[in-house]
């Protein structure tokens, strides 16, 4: 039996190692390790709540905006405040724009050259490529001559002899199965996406001032002016003009290029839909709130649990379900590292006791990650698109039902094949597809407000502290791109005691609890083939599939190019 | 990306604050800016360790000064410059949220952007464990690199200036 390390995990946010056991060409056994600590939660302790989102956002450069909104959301939840339509509209479109623009960046710039291998798009014929874009769909840039000037530039960078941005590819593994021209199709498309997501994002710019971290939100709304008459107002109709642009070419592209391309590539991988099956166990706490907050009938993405690949039944979330154990992570807990404590109450005491660099192997007996393992009653979940997915399927979401169910028939698979390594990449498609879509009718309801003279952006009744109680708690919930996201925070004389953040990836990327039950990559690798461990091309397929997102890091430029301790990371 | 741009130097700082001499990049970006000794017409970009998102800000550069540590074994406070084949011998990125200054230019390049000229201006780190404050052989270094980065884009700016008159065509025949 043979153990295969993989870190760092590349072409991920932050630090992640995967530990896997082979046995026979396939993966036995499966550990995850978050190899960096986030300390965000003490650096919160003593602080004003009402800075606390411009702190907590901080915990990561990627999905940015998504820890200020649920901090927002736990502090208005604490103090019992309730936000203007208005805002929540405009929360709606910053986070929906965030999903979008993320699963566009995820399938593309950090999941596709699992699938793609680049060197065959150089010996693809452009004509062919040419021939089989204009079959799938209607986008406009599709000539020979496009996909041939495509290929010249990919050609001049690999013959410079830097593959750089394709660099972290196992190119010509047996794995990869598709023909040259689907390929440069693929690569073709990686270019335009670099393009289509720096544009999207202006989104942010316009209604949170700068991109990443927003600066707009607000406790009790957002800070967004908002005035039909008013040139400098920040939403105006010139500015609503560039948000319905901005969301209608980005949803061209995923409609045109993101669905029929995940498609295409699916068609080549049928296999992947019974491979990295997982935990079978899915969470969402549904987001974007039609009404408010607190009614989670009215949200867009619904809330729900589904057991065990049961899409029957639809199981509510009771939020005080919700604990973390460190059994099996760097933390210690007062009551002892067996409890599960809520994250209400949590605890985050950090304590190192794994190996010192270097060293071959963790010690999966004992602690092994900084993430710690979230469970819901007791139960490990998978979070994310899919997890939303089958959730909104279940449920008959009819938006949601009919996007699937034509995806599953143009593939000839069954419902059960989403529970998968490709069916994750697929939901998250569909997801995109879907959200962008909705993004416009927010931006036409924010317009409608304003033109009826709606302008509130921010409920101030409980600005002052002298309003809040002696002592409260609270929590906020949302669906990031990578799945459920909560913050929960208990406020006394006015300042923050007590902050906890559950984030997507620590439900994902968790360890081992007390009872021994796998996270859910851990899960997830159970039975995916190997065929050269020197190259485990195909654990990285299923760790990607799930977008893992591990916080942010070091940099340093290296002048020989090789690795600064193990992290070799520039800029 | 636009191909036909008029020249545009910019002068772009990297690093992370909160790792030592990592930050002398930025730290001496803003040293440069708030000086006042640079011409009007150069754009500063903070780029900090933001990755993909610089793309927009670095649309239509045609000269790109850039200020970073870099490791290449030298004492620290060592400074070197950068440019042709060297910088693509730096390392390559690990994920595109945090990539490579060569991934950054080849991403241009694919995206169809005009080539342009590029020099770093590397500075050797002493420690990049955590701190926001530069060792003192690093923090020497500073006033010896705003030298070196204002000589640069005087360079650039007479280059450029005398590319642009050279336009009329006032070739002899030989």
């Amino acid at each position: 039996m043979a153990r295969i390390v993989i870190d760092p995990v590349t072409r991920i946010e932050g630090h992640l190692r995967i530990e896997v056991e082979v046995e026979g060409n396939k993966v036995n056994d499966a550990w995850s390790s978050g190899t960096m600590f986030r300390g965000i939660e003490k650096i919160l302790r003593g602080r004003d709540p009402r800075e606390a989102w411009i702190w907590a956002q901080r915990i990561c450069g990627v999905c940015t905006t998504v820890h200020a909104l649920a901090s927002v959301r736990a502090v208005e939840d604490a103090l019992g405040i309730e936000v203007p339509e208005n805002a929540t509209l405009i929360r709606n479109i910053i986070a929906g724009t965030q999903n979008v623009q993320d699963h566009i960046i995820h399938f593309y710039h950090l999941h596709a050259l699992d699938w793609v291998d680049v060197t065959l798009a150089l010996k693809a014929d452009p004509a062919k490529t040419s021939q089989i874009a204009q079959s799938i769909s209607d986008w406009p840039k599709s000539s020979t001559t496009y996909f041939k000037a495509v290929q010249d530039r990919v050609k001049a960078l690999v013959s410079s002899g830097q593959l750089s941005l394709f660099s972290s590819g196992d190119w010509g593994h047996p794995a990869y199965k598709l023909p040259p021209e689907v390929n440069l199709l693929a690569v073709a498309h990686y270019i335009e996406a670099l393009e289509v997501q720096r544009e999207f994002i202006r989104v942010q710019a316009v209604l949170g001032g700068k991109n990443p971290h927003p600066q707009t939100f607000l406790v009790g709304g957002m800070a967004t002016s908002m005035d039909g008459n008013e040139p400098d107002a920040v939403i105006n109709p010139e500015r609503i003009t560039l948000l319905n642009q901005l969301v209608k070419n980005a949803q061209t592209f995923v409609q045109q290029v993101y669905v029929p391309d995940v498609m295409a590539i699916a068609g080549f991988y049928k296999e992947w839909f019974e491979i990295g099956v997982g935990i079978g166990n899915y969470m969402s706490y549904g987001d974007f709130p039609t009404t408010n907050i607190h009614d989670p009938a009215g949200f867009m993405v619904p809330r729900g649990i589904i057991l065990g690949r049961d899409l029957a039944n639809v199981h509510p979330v009771d939020p005080g379900q919700i604990a973390e154990y460190v059994t099996h992570s760097w933390y210690t807990y007062e009551e002892g590292d067996q409890a599960g404590k809520p994250p209400a109450q949590g605890e985050t005491s950090p304590k190192y006791t794994g190996p010192r660099p270097p060293y071959e192997f963790l010690n999966t007996d004992e602690k092994y990650s900084w993430v710690k393992s979230p469970r819901y009653s007791g139960m490990a979940m998978e979070v994310g698109p899919l997890a939303r997915t089958l959730v909104a399927y279940a449920s008959g979401k009819q938006q949601v039902k009919a996007a699937v169910d034509g995806a599953l028939a143009q593939l000839k698979l069954p419902a059960t094949a989403l529970f998968s390594t490709m069916g994750r990449i697929a939901a998250r498609a569909l997801e995109a597809q879907i959200l962008v879509g909705q993004l416009s009718e927010w931006v036409a309801k924010l317009d409608d407000n304003m033109a009826h003279g709606d302008l509130k952006v921010h409920n101030g009744d409980k600005w002052n502290p002298d309003s809040w109680p002696k002592s409260c708690q609270g929590f906020g919930l949302e669906e990031a791109p990578r799945g459920s996201l909560g913050h929960w925070v208990e406020i006394e004389d006015k300042k923050i005691v007590n902050y906890q953040a559950v984030v997507p990836s620590t439900w994902n990327a968790g360890p081992r609890d007390g009872k021994g039950q796998r996270g859910a990559y851990e899960s997830a690798l159970q039975g995916t083939p190997i065929a050269d461990p020197n190259r485990p091309l195909e654990v990285l397929r299923t760790v990607h599939s799930f977008d893992p997102c591990l916080a942010c890091a070091v940099h340093v430029v290296q002048a020989d190019g090789t690795a600064y301790g193990r992290k070799a990371l520039v800029l | 990306m636009s191909q036909s741009a008029p020249s545009q130097i910019r002068l772009l700082g990297l690093g992370n604050l909160m790792r030592t001499d990592d930050a002398v990049g930025m730290l001496t970006a803003r040293m440069l800016t708030d000086s006042g000794r640079l011409p009007s017409t150069i754009e500063v970009i903070e780029g900090g360790t933001l990755g993909l998102d610089l793309l927009g800000q670095l649309d239509g550069t045609s000269h790109l000064l850039v200020l970073d540590a870099v490791d290449f074994g030298a004492a620290p406070g060592t400074q070197k410059s950068f440019q042709g084949d060297e910088l693509a011998r730096l390392p390559t990125s690990k994920s595109v949220h945090l990539l490579g200054l060569s991934d950054l230019v080849n991403a241009m390049l694919l995206m169809g952007a005009p080539p342009m000229e590029i020099i770093l201006l590397g500075v050797q780190p002493e420690s990049t464990d955590w701190g926001t404050a530069l060792t003192p052989a690093v923090e020497a270094a500073q006033s010896g690199l705003i030298e070196a980065a204002l000589e640069q884009i005087k360079r650039w700016t007479k280059e450029i200036s005398s590319a642009t008159t050279e336009t009329v065509p006032v070739l002899a025949i030989p």
